[in-house]
């Protein structure tokens, strides 16, 4: 496995701080936010006097999902809070040719920078190219273009080390039981970010000699399908002790479906950040009993990369001039000992 | 001037020669090569899933898991079977069951409880059955763009409605009935609705004369309205039923997953249209039945039981359902062509 | 015959499907050149017989050979290869695509092996239109927009696209008037004496008669008679050999007392005022009284379907009005007319009046479901025994209304369409072609049908494009021309050369609507106008 010498150093990086990390790398400090905005570090990234005036265009895809909706209101609240940003957002779409269009179209209006989140980072990489070559900065959000050269900076989750800490997570809590068996309930098998999740969680897994995953069954991030599929694996496994969900939205069918089987024996760990799961974990009267964060926070931070790249400046932070081109987010893993730090940033 | 003929009594008109067979024997050879072929199916599928896993798939909580999760899907494809039967399709029946599913489960609809859920659920349901009749039967449009365009505008209005969020419900009668200990007369509520369903519409389809003139619609329409039924009428009739059970669904659906949410009924329109098709329904129209279409659904809701517990992976289940498709449908067609 | 061996001999064919043995051990001789006639009732094997020769069957046992060497016709191509070509009496065009597409389909001229030469094709197909007698059907035209019989013309040319020698015609005249039937015939005509062979089936025994050379005879999946004379073979004797009965061609008698317009025998139920439809037929005046049979004569294209379904409200009228018991029926709705005791018996059997997948009880009681339903449940019983009473009283075949109606004949799927209209109590029978696809000997049963069911009180208006039946069967004829009615007169004083005349006097003027329009045949007389119905023709 090529995954295995990383590996090792990154265990050694974050060992037994799993569950401090923050929610955007280049945040230092925490401040919560009480009303109902879309929380995140409030510390604007670059330097927040106001200056020279940034249109940012954006587009992602169709919000038919919290975390996606999340995504829009985080980029938006974000460009309110600058007098000096003003945000060309599209309509939202799924579809490929849709969404080129739409970019090609900010294209034409010649905003300053663009946020892309695109419905399919291969398809979208040739409109990413164009903007490049028509002078305009792109800020590649989460889904990756096909090369470097379609985006001046990449900001993002990390699928795999969401399965390396959910892995290491769910390790460390059975780490004295003899014999421990982890189920697996993933997200969609067709999209490629579910097998990078799976292979970390498995990597980290290979750390606990004493725990096997007996079974992976894939829904499809929605409530109906992980009840349905978690259903079956409950009636399949009639023991186990640790199960790692994908993501809280279809968590949510999820602990329906152990809910009406009755069961209570096992400690199961969520993904992205839902607001309902946050307060599930902080309520801690069920299985729930930690989630491995996906941020949306990183659009709010994309914004702010976009207008540092507008007004030419670089990261306040960082020793260096330029706006780094890759910033991997760190996958944390929020339970009840920091979930009232987090709470503000969960998504409905 | 002739006069109608009157019906005979009975009793005078037993004619030995031509008397009829004794009434189970007549059921026998009417469930037909195509239902036991089915049956055949699905009781090998139970073998393998008895032999792969006997503890957990032997059991009757598993049963129960099995008829509670292929009951959603069952009612959308009982609705299904009929516009099929009629020569139409509804490719928004998924969609529907979204918009319904999520309408249901507003906080607005929420504060009227039990009653509210449902009654909101089946009303969204007809509603938009109303408009892909009206549109199918009153607008000449071809049901495949009618439905089409159904299905984009209800998915959209239903990701207007939630923003894309999950609407959890909070309304203990509605949960309760998708709790594990919740049974009616012994059965689980979900199942029970399911049975009831598939069993009126079995009567509807085959002993009313709204059954009868869903076949001739799908049969031949032109004869249909050549011999005086009233064909546009009966297809803004089979869209509405169609929406009634997408209705119904959404209900179900709400029961069982404690929410509601847009992306709700996920390709139920190929799931109900593929069981129906195995079920041996004509995509053509004029021919089907409710049996076929029902052990469809439980044919296909097994499999993913039986692959489910044996740990085999998505990419496995959906390979293996194309084939259970082309394969049913090729013994079909098979003994069909041999009688 | 010839001593060189024929060019086609089938010997021992034999082909099963699931419970019917369709052909058991049939032979066949066809000799280049000549006009072999295949005679048989509905059921025969006539069907079954082509297909395998057409490659598209495959005989379970019995040999092929062609032009002395044995051959297997795997598939329809290996016929094409050798030069059989089939035009069946199901038109297999692609109304989509042009007369051109369509003539060389699966042949088209290319350049390179697969860029089609459009201009080539459009240049052969306009010779072999021509070659047809049609040189006015323009190849770019599409198949869609023709009328039956240029459609047959194209499906002839696209049998005659091919390097041709033998050429199976299913029923080819049946959708033809006369003087597209002349055309056919100098067709065939030409054809035989290029050497072609033609395999022709008809149920006329007069078109036999006349360009027929030899016949073979089939019943009951066997060929009862082979190679007989053609023209000498006594009408009587071909009768006989196909139904296995001596029948002759027979009407019923008319009542001893006709139902004269003059008579008292009372109101009519049916009226017909001013009815008419745009481009289809002027407006039209008939009256149909209880226990009469009026018919309506006339050319294909005249309007005659038209004018039944629109009394029927299969099609809204432009002006005029349909009452029956002197009330007037709302224009244009088919329910209204059913409400009203109007019953159709359509032209298309399977098209337009069955329900093909579904058992006789089922066809038959589809009209009166209502009858047996209370509040929307079905006695099946009672339902069962009322379509049994029904279809007996018309001598149904088989006597089981449980059985599907696709297996039943063609005369005795008419006699479910009939039954249906009879238990709904209907009070006037519309029928068009009632005997088109029933074979000679279940005709005269359903004559015999109508007439009984005229004598018990339904008032009967009949279509038929086949003079004598309209002549044999009606005791009024209606005259149409070209959407016009020229003449009414008693049936027994009219007779076929008659009829004929009004229909033809006067050249139909090329209307580019009906296929009349588009023949070229005909006197140059002035057309003279409709002369109210009455006045005698030329």
């Amino acid at each position: 496995m090529p995954e295995s010498t990383p590996f090792t150093s990154r265990r050694g990086l974050f060992f037994g701080t799993a569950a401090v990390g923050a929610g955007v790398m280049l945040s230092g400090c925490t401040s919560n936010k009480s009303d109902d905005e879309p929380a995140s570090n409030d510390q604007p990234a670059a330097a927040d006097t106001p200056g020279k005036a940034v249109t940012i265009g954006f587009a992602g895809p169709q919000a038919d999902h919290g975390w996606l909706n999340a995504i829009n209101d985080n980029a938006k609240s974000r460009a309110k809070k600058y007098s000096d940003v003003t945000l060309e957002i599209t309509e939202g779409s799924n579809d490929t040719a849709a969404q080129i269009g739409q970019i090609e179209t900010l294209i034409n209006k010649k905003v300053d920078v663009l946020v892309i989140l695109p419905a399919d980072g291969k398809a979208l990489t040739q409109v990413g190219l164009k903007a490049m070559r028509a002078g305009i900065p792109v800020v590649n959000l989460d889904r990756i273009f096909n090369t470097p050269q379609a985006y001046r900076c990449w900001i993002g989750g990390d699928n795999y080390g969401m399965g390396l800490n959910a892995g290491h997570y769910i390790g460390e809590q059975l780490k004295d039981v003899d014999d421990a068996k982890v189920i697996e309930l993933a997200g969609l098998d067709n999209l490629e970010l579910t097998k990078q999740r799976t292979q970390g969680f498995d990597d980290a897994l290979k750390n606990y000699p004493n725990i096997k995953k007996v079974a992976r069954q894939a829904a499809e991030f929605t409530v109906e399908s992980g009840q349905a599929k978690m259903a079956q694996l409950l009636q399949a496994q009639s023991d186990f002790d640790a199960l790692w969900n994908h993501d809280d939205d279809q968590g949510v069918g999820a602990l329906r479906a152990i809910e009406q089987a009755g069961r209570d024996d096992f400690l199961m760990v969520g993904g992205a950040g839902a607001l309902s799961a946050f307060q599930a974990i902080k309520q801690d009267n069920g299985v729930l009993k930690a989630t491995v964060l996906y941020p949306p926070t990183m659009a709010a931070s994309a914004i702010d990369l976009a207008r540092a790249l507008g007004q030419a400046k670089g990261v306040s932070g960082l020793a260096e001039f330029e706006i780094p081109s890759s910033l991997t987010l760190y996958s944390a893993v929020v339970d009840k000992t920091n979930i009232d730090q987090y709470m503000p940033t969960g998504f409905k | 001037m002739t006069q109608p003929v009157s019906p005979p009594r009975s009793s005078t008109d037993k004619i030995p020669s031509t008397a009829q067979p004794p009434a189970w024997r007549g059921v026998l050879a009417r469930a037909d090569v195509r239902t036991l072929s089915l049956l055949g199916v699905l009781a090998a599928l139970i073998v393998v899933g008895g032999i792969t896993k006997p503890d957990e798939f032997l059991d009757t909580r598993n049963l129960q898991l099995v008829l509670t999760q292929g009951s959603v899907i069952g009612v959308v494809t009982v609705g299904m079977t009929f516009v099929i039967m009629s020569g139409g399709i509804d490719l928004s029946v998924g969609a529907i069951v979204a918009l319904a599913s999520v309408w249901a489960t507003t906080v607005a609809t929420q504060e009227y409880g039990f009653a509210g859920i449902l009654f909101t659920a089946v009303l969204v349901g007809v509603g938009c059955g109303l408009v892909n009749g009206l549109l199918i039967a009153y607008g000449g449009m071809v049901p495949f763009i009618a439905t089409l365009a159904m299905l984009a505008s209800a998915r959209g209005l239903a990701l207007q409605i939630t923003d894309g969020a999950t609407q959890v419900v909070t309304i203990d009668s509605v949960l309760d009935l998708g709790e594990r200990d919740a049974y009616i007369l012994g059965i689980p509520p979900l199942v029970l609705v399911f049975a009831v369903v598939t069993i009126i519409g079995w009567l509807i389809l085959n002993r009313t004369t709204f059954g009868r003139r869903t076949v001739a619609v799908g049969g031949n329409a032109e004869a249909a309205r050549l011999a005086g039924i009233d064909v546009r009428r009966q297809r803004l009739y089979l869209y509405l039923l169609s929406g009634l059970c997408c209705g119904i669904a959404a209900f179900l659906l709400i029961i069982l997953s404690g929410s509601g949410q847009n992306t709700n009924g996920n390709l139920y329109e190929l799931d109900a249209i593929a069981a129906a098709i195995i079920g041996g329904t004509l995509l053509s129209g004029g021919r089907g039945t409710i049996v076929g279409s029902v052990l469809g659904v439980l044919i296909f809701t097994t499999i993913t039981n039986i692959f489910a517990l044996n740990n085999l992976q998505s990419d496995v289940q959906q390979i293996a359902k194309g084939a259970i498709i082309v394969a049913a449908v090729l013994v079909q067609r098979r003994t069909a062509s041999t009688t | 015959m010839a001593p060189e061996p024929p060019l086609l001999s089938m010997s021992g064919i034999t082909k099963s499907f699931p419970g019917v043995r369709a052909l058991d051990g049939v032979d066949l001789d066809v000799q280049a050149g000549e006009v072999h006639c295949l005679l048989g009732q509905n059921g025969a094997g006539k069907s079954t017989l082509i297909k395998v020769l057409a490659g598209a069957h495959q005989p379970d046992d019995g040999t092929i050979s062609w032009r002395g060497a044995p051959v297997t016709l795997r598939s329809p191509i290996a016929a094409m290869r050798l030069g059989i070509a089939t035009i069946y009496q199901e038109l297999d065009l692609v109304e989509h695509l042009s007369v051109a597409e369509n003539v060389h389909l699966g042949h088209e001229p290319t350049a390179a092996g697969f860029v089609v030469r459009g201009k080539a094709a459009k240049a052969s197909t306009a010779a072999l239109l021509k070659r047809l007698g049609h040189p006015e059907v323009d190849p770019g035209r599409l198949v869609g927009e023709l009328s039956a019989a240029q459609q047959q013309i194209v499906s002839m040319a696209r049998a005659l696209s091919h390097e041709v020698r033998l050429i199976v015609m299913d029923e080819p005249s049946a959708a033809l008037d006369p003087e597209e039937v002349d055309n056919l015939f100098r067709i065939v005509g030409d054809l035989t004496a290029d050497g072609v062979a033609v395999v022709y089936i008809s149920h006329r025994l007069e078109e036999i008669r006349r360009i027929g050379d030899r016949v073979t005879v089939l019943k009951d999946g066997r060929a009862v008679a082979g190679g007989l004379p053609a023209k000498s073979t006594p009408t009587r004797e071909v009768v006989a050999l196909m139904t296995g009965r001596n029948v002759e061609y027979v009407f019923p008698e008319r009542p001893a007392t006709p139902a004269a317009p003059a008579d008292a025998a009372g109101a009519p139920v049916l009226e017909v005022q001013g009815l008419a439809r745009e481009g289809e037929f002027a407006p039209v005046d008939l009256t149909v009284r209880p226990g009469e049979i009026v018919g309506l004569a006339g050319l294909v294209g005249s309007g005659r379907s038209e004018i039944l379904e629109t009394i029927y409200g299969a099609r809204k009228p432009t002006t005029g009005q349909v009452l029956v018991d002197g009330r007037v029926l709302r224009p244009g709705s088919v329910r209204a007319a059913v409400r009203a005791g109007l019953g159709l018996a359509p032209e298309e059997r399977k098209a337009q009046a069955l329900l093909m997948l579904e058992s006789v009880t089922r066809n038959v009681s589809v009209s009166s479901m209502s009858r047996f339903a209370r509040g929307g449940w079905i006695d099946r019983g009672a339902e069962l025994a009322a379509a049994r009473a029904a279809t007996r009283e018309l001598s149904l075949r088989p006597d089981n209304p449980s059985v599907p109606v696709r297996t039943l004949s063609g005369g005795n799927q008419q006699k479910a369409v009939l039954a249906r209209w009879l238990l709904r109590g209907c009070r006037v029978l519309l029928l068009d072609e009632p005997t088109r696809g029933v074979d000679v000997g279940a005709r005269a049963e359903l004559y015999a049908v109508i007439r009984r069911l005229a004598d018990e009180g339904l008032a009967v208006l009949l279509v038929s494009s086949e003079v004598p039946e309209v002549l044999g069967l009606a005791d009024r004829v209606l005259v149409l021309r070209e959407g016009q009615v020229v003449h009414t007169a008693p049936a027994r004083e009219l007779d076929e050369h008659r009829v004929l005349d009004l229909v033809m006097e006067g050249a139909p003027v090329a209307s580019g609507r009906s296929v009349a329009g588009s023949s070229a045949a005909g006197s140059s007389a002035d057309r003279s106008p409709a002369d109210g119905g009455r006045g005698p023709a030329s």
